[in-house]
């Protein structure tokens, strides 16, 4: 598993952070706007102020003008009237329109230009006038009209220009404060507008990324739940959500893995019962019969006469039947040692040649149909293991060839030494095995069709031999086929190191 | 006494038809099948006037023998003894047509009163 270089949380963040750096760029943007606009009114109520302070200097100017004139050409000193009460008023006035000027030097000096003519103004004409009417009316007037009419035409001319000029100044002022409100409201709107975008982004992006998946995660768990093992997610997620979708794609894995193998589990449990029960059945069906001869001759021989002859014909059955039980009960007890691993391992010398013999010879009682022939050389094959156990695998085997060549026939039983080993071998001329059972054979309970053909038999001889046979180190198998006959062998590993002869190679199983 | 009566035995342990031979006795003639197959075709052949039925037989069980008898004309009012090692219930068995019921292991006495009811002796 690659982990996904961002993580889900690392994302989260940062796309707060970058909506955090928006918002307050859009409160920046409005403050500035909002300060600007504040910026623009001080400027204009400044401007108002200059203005005003301008054009009182200026009527004041008028004023005097206008007291000296009615003063000269009138001659009545009582026209004087206007410019004697303007002229205290004239520092004050100079000194409000320096004060107005004082945030901008250009009108600034403007202003002290206008002070300066006005001190001139006075000190070379208007004061003047007064003194010089006195004596000369005429020359007074004179000067009125030569002299002061320049002056006063100079003095208008020089507040219209700055006056002019301070109009100027407003409006640029005011432009620019109107275009960087302007801007200052367009970069608002700009990282609003981005904002919005921005936090509908941001909203489609939890719910594809994190709410989409979470609630397939939650779906796929319900499926889950209701038994649909094999669901799996998208594991396309980022971060977090990609390690949730994988992290539920291994638990459903698990979960499938672990299902599948309870379910294989189960079936060999059920067909282990199912074995079980047919044992149970089986055990019930062949102890019966037996015991049905033992108990029924017993009792017939209990109970009524008979002669001598037939008495001990009726007892060989009944020991014959009883035998049987013995036998059953014995590979049942074998079954349940195999099931519980636990076989004596007794290490005797046995001879096999001997062995072959006697049971070869134990058989051929049981059946007059079957010629048993027994093969084998002078010497003896030692192998070390249990006898009795040994016994017991020579005497299924042989058992099985006769059970299984109902017609009857030769059953050959063979021994030789081969390649340090014992191979002995059991062949019959009987029905053979099918194909399709030959996987089986030794399979615990498996009978095949033996039960259908009337073969008595618990199903456990080859199952029980097999696992003898293996734990003396040796190998059984066979070759059949159906309708011609069975081969069954046996390796054991000799006890007398290698064998004598050098036999031919071992027949395929 | 006519004519001696026929007991058909149907089982496949040579033991056991053995052993009802000798339980039933009384003289009667016997007639042995160790497979389904050869019960029908003996009970067609020797018309029995009893059959001694197993229900557990090679190629043929019991019961399908019991039903090919019940469908055949000539042997469907032939007596038939059900023995069965096996527990099946004696309505299932009264009820596929059989005449009597007898478990293994069976009691003689019980056998040969059973098979002479009915033959009717």
């Amino acid at each position: 598993m690659s982990r996904p270089p961002i993580s889900l949380q690392t994302r989260l963040i940062a796309a707060s952070a970058v909506l955090a750096v928006l918002v307050i760029g859009v409160f920046v943007a409005t403050v500035l706007a909002v300060s600007a606009a504040r910026t623009a009114a001080n400027q204009e109520a400044r401007s108002k102020n200059v203005t005003t302070s301008a054009l009182q200097l200026e009527k004041l100017i008028l004023d005097l003008e206008a007291g000296i004139r009615g003063y000269v050409f009138t001659g009545n000193t009582r026209f004087l009237k206007p410019y004697t009460s303007a002229r205290p008023q004239l520092s004050r006035r100079k000194a409000d329109l320096i004060r107005a000027t004082q945030d901008e030097p250009a009108q600034r000096r403007q202003a002290r230009q206008i002070n300066q003519m006005i001190t001139e103004y006075m000190a070379v004409y208007v004061d003047n006038v007064p003194v010089i009417g006195a004596e000369n009316l005429g020359a007074a007037r004179d000067l009125v009209r030569q002299e002061g009419a320049l002056r006063i035409g100079e003095l208008q001319h020089k507040f219209a220009a700055f006056i002019k000029n301070e109009n100027d100044l407003a409006d640029l002022h005011r432009q620019s404060a109107d275009s960087k409100s302007r801007h200052a409201i367009e970069l608002g709107v700009a990282g609003l507008i981005a904002s919005t975008i921005l936090i509908l982004l941001f909203g489609l992006y939890l719910s594809r990324m994190i709410a989409r998946p979470v609630r397939e995660a939650a779906d796929g768990a319900s499926l889950l739940a209701a038994g649909d093992l094999s669901l799996r997610l998208d594991e396309r997620g980022p971060g977090e959500v990609g390690e949730l979708t994988r992290s539920f794609n291994s638990m459903a894995g698990r979960l499938q893995e672990t299902r599948s193998e309870l379910e294989e589990q189960n079936a060999q449990l059920r067909e282990s019962e199912r074995l079980k029960s047919d044992l149970v059945n089986t055990v019930s069906h062949e102890l019966r019969t037996p015991l049905s001869g033992v108990l029924g001759f017993t009792k017939l021989l209990l109970t009524r006469e008979f002669d001598s002859e037939t008495r001990r014909h009726y007892l060989g059955i009944i020991d014959a039947q009883a035998r049987r039980l013995a036998e059953l009960i014995d590979d049942f007890l074998d079954v349940r040692r195999i099931e519980e691993g636990r076989f004596e391992r007794a290490q005797e010398l046995v001879d096999m040649v001997t062995l072959l013999r006697e049971e070869a010879q134990l058989y051929s009682l049981q059946s007059p149909k079957h010629q048993l022939a027994v093969e084998v050389g002078p010497k003896p094959l030692p192998v070390l293991g249990n006898p009795d156990r040994l016994r017991q695998v020579i005497g299924n085997l042989i058992s099985n060839a006769i059970k299984y060549s109902p017609q009857g026939g030769i059953v050959e039983i063979s021994a030789e030494a081969e390649n340090g080993h014992v191979r002995v071998e059991v062949r019959d001329e009987g029905m053979g095995i099918p194909l399709n059972q030959q996987q089986q054979i030794f399979t615990k309970f498996f009978r095949g069709d033996a039960a259908a053909s009337g073969i008595t038999g618990t199903g456990l001889g080859l199952a029980v031999s097999r696992d003898i046979v293996e734990s003396h180190g040796g190998r059984i198998g066979f070759t059949s086929a159906e309708g011609e006959g069975t081969t069954f062998f046996v390796e054991l590993p000799g006890a007398n190191g290698r064998g004598g002869e050098q036999g031919q190679s071992p027949e395929q199983s | 006494m006519e004519t001696r009566k026929t007991v058909l035995i149907c089982d496949d342990e040579p033991a056991l038809r053995e052993l009802i031979r000798a339980s039933v006795d009384d003289g009667y003639l016997f007639a042995e099948a160790g497979d389904g197959v050869m019960a029908l075709e003996l009970a067609r052949e020797v018309k029995p006037d009893v059959v001694i039925l197993d229900l557990m037989l090679p190629r043929l069980s019991g019961l399908e023998v019991l039903a090919r008898m019940n469908a055949d004309a000539e042997l469907s009012q032939v007596p038939v003894i059900v023995i069965t090692a096996w527990n099946e219930t004696r309505e299932d068995v009264l009820a596929a047509g059989a005449t009597d019921f007898v478990t293994k292991p069976f009691e003689p006495d019980r056998l040969r009163q059973a098979v002479r009811d009915a033959a009717g002796t």
